[in-house]
């Protein structure tokens, strides 16, 4: 199976973001640039799946910043091919506009290739805007299936089959391939890479194509305004008896006053 | 400005995050119109709140469907916006609509106003510690964040009206050929009033039966962090934030529970914070209302007993 990862590049989500309070942006200062949490998931699906299956697993980020050593990341970890379209007219795409980019960079690698891709996946959401809406919308433009949250996908019968996550377990899902797929998050954690790994994607060549080369950027419609503070809660009451008895009457007496019981 | 709701239902009943939607539009002066699929008893109960609905009979169990039928609905009605609760569903379906129809989408959204005929939408991002202000050029699909509006209230009966929708076979490319159950307890947390909620600090599967303990006292429902799910401790049903559930209740007690964004993001709708941590700095203190410093497993121990009296009073 011929698997393709779309990665976003963003901004290290172990590292709380505030705003900058001069520039009214996200201060990124000293924040590094990562693979998309959910968008590791996916590709450990994948190559778990290429591992005990063949097949090819192949990672692609359009944007505009230099997403490189990201996607190199992601060739140290297991994906074997890695293409990345880079352009400055990048810089306001909205969701539409992402999937709008991501379907245009897909047909020209199937084109370049000539071989298609019987799977696309893309993480759940993503962990600076969560809008979780590209997936879906690149699965429109496709023209594709769709399925959502899965945490496992299999090929029975020679048909593709999702575990789509629900409230009470997970369903399973026969979609026609090719399908684009979101990725949850399975019970597994995305692996590391080895120092041999790593040295051998340094070396990697990595295909990259402006947004002319594979077709035409869309103005986005959904247009951010500002960024703003989140009001602050105010600050409570902190008590610090070394006595557990204590501050647990303390605690009470506290939550009365304040009607929270 | 013309708004069309879609109205989660699960069998007769009406999800409490759809029906919020119609204060959503009052709010911004819109028409509004519900959507009802498949319920003709949930269509009278939208009905009810004064808004007319449009019922269609089609059978949308599957994603592929549902977006058909919203989709020739769409069309047909025109309208400036498209509103959804944010449940998994629409996460799954609103995107669709928006990129067939080509509408701006924005997900998430916790406020909404209306300034020189164009509407403004709140939403946070970066785990909720910054709000996105956002603009749409044309029409949009939006998913509403539970608990960001008001329940609405009784009115007269608005008029139902029915539309047939024809849906092309070709227009279903997944099927769901299997349910698997592996939780059986349901865990209704977005409505719940009280949530006690246990973190990695718990330190092992018994400790955390002092959470379930707790919320038992307190009529209350169970919540947990990542941590205590992925270690087995409790079922992901219970898992509260980003990707977990959205809650707003009138008391929330963390107990060993860090304060990581992925987390507090969800948390941030509640009444009243009640944070328990041995680390004086824990970040969850900054939007705790009662802080409490010390070791949670005593600390539950004590809390426990003390709130039965309380109950018993
Ligand atoms: C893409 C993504 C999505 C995520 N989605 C979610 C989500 O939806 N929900 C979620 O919860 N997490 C989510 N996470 C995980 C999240 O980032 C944090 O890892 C998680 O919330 C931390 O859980 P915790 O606070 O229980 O654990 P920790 O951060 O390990 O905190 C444990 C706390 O317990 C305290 N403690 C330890 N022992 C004691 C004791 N004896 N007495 C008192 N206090 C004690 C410690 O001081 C510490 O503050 C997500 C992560 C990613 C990357």
């Amino acid at each position: 199976m011929q698997i393709l990862i779309c990665v976003k590049q963003v901004p290290d989500d172990s590292i709380e973001i505030r705003l900058d309070n001069k520039t009214k942006m996200p201060n990124l200062n000293g924040v590094s640039m990562v693979a998309n949490a959910f968008d590791t998931y996916a590709l450990e699906m994948a190559v778990r799946f290429m591992e005990a299956n063949g097949g090819n697993v192949s990672v692609l980020n359009v944007g505009a910043e230099d997403s490189t050593n990201t996607l190199k990341n992601c060739l140290a970890v297991g994906a074997k091919e890695a293409y990345f379209v880079q352009d400055d007219s990048f810089v306001n795409l909205d969701a539409l506009g992402a999937a709008d980019a991501l379907a245009n960079a897909i047909r020209k690698i199937e084109n370049d290739k000539g071989q298609k891709f019987d799977l696309i996946l893309c993480g759940l959401e993503s962990t600076d805007e969560i809008t979780g809406q590209v997936g879906a919308m690149l699965a429109e433009k496709l023209e594709t299936g769709f399925v959502s949250r899965a945490i496992a996908f299999n090929v029975k019968d020679g048909d593709l089959q999702v575990n789509q996550e629900t409230e009470e377990g997970y369903n399973v899902v026969s979609v026609i391939s090719p399908a684009v797929v979101t990725v949850s998050k399975p019970e597994y954690d995305p692996r590391y890479p080895t120092i041999k790994t790593k040295m051998a994607s340094r070396k990697a060549v990595i295909p990259t194509f402006s947004a002319a080369e594979i077709g035409e950027v869309k103005q986005a419609i959904v247009r951010l305004v500002e960024y703003v503070e989140p009001p602050k809660r105010e600050a409570g009451i902190k008590i610090q008896e070394k006595d557990a008895v204590l501050a647990v009457s303390a605690a009470i007496e506290q939550m009365k006053k304040d009607k929270a019981i | 400005m013309k708004a069309l709701l879609y109205i989660e239902t699960s069998g007769d009943k009406v999800l409490g995050g759809s029906v919020e939607l119609i204060s959503a539009v009052k709010a911004i002066d819109a028409e509004g119109t519900a959507l009802v699929i498949g319920n003709k008893v949930a269509a009278g109960t939208v009905a009810s709140f004064g808004i007319p609905v449009i019922y269609t009979d089609s059978v949308a169990t599957d994603n592929d469907t549902l977006t058909e039928v919203l989709f020739e609905i769409v069309k047909g009605e025109n309208p400036d916006m498209l509103l959804f609760a944010n449940t998994a569903l629409s996460k799954d379906v609103a995107p669709r609509i928006a990129a067939r129809m080509n509408f701006g989408c924005v997900s998430d959204v916790i406020g909404m106003s209306k300034n020189d005929g164009k509407v403004m939408y709140t939403r946070p991002a970066y785990g909720g510690t910054i709000f996105e202000r956002i603009e749409v050029e044309g029409a949009s699909v939006v998913t509403v964040r539970g608990g960001s509006f008001s329940k609405p209230e009784a009115a007269a009966n608005a008029e139902i009206t029915e539309k047939n929708v024809q849906i092309p076979a070709n227009a279903i490319k997944a099927k769901i050929v299997d349910v698997v159950k592996e939780i059986s307890e349901s865990v209704n947390l977005e409505e719940a009033q009280v949530i006690v909620a246990g973190g990695r600090g718990m330190g092992s599967a018994e400790n955390f039966e002092l959470v379930k303990e707790l919320a038992r006292v307190l009529g209350g429902v169970v919540g947990a962090t990542r941590p205590p799910i992925e270690d087995g401790w409790i079922s992901r049903a219970h898992q509260v934030g980003q990707s977990g559930k959205v809650v707003a209740p009138k008391l929330y007690i963390a107990c060993g529970i860090s304060g990581a964004t992925q987390h507090t993001s969800g948390i941030s709708g509640s009444d009243y914070i009640v944070a328990i941590n041995k680390d004086e700095d824990a970040p969850i203190f900054e939007i705790a209302n009662l802080a409490i410093v010390g070791d949670v497993t005593e600390i539950l121990k004590g809390m426990i007993e003390e709130m039965k009296k309380v109950k018993a009073e």
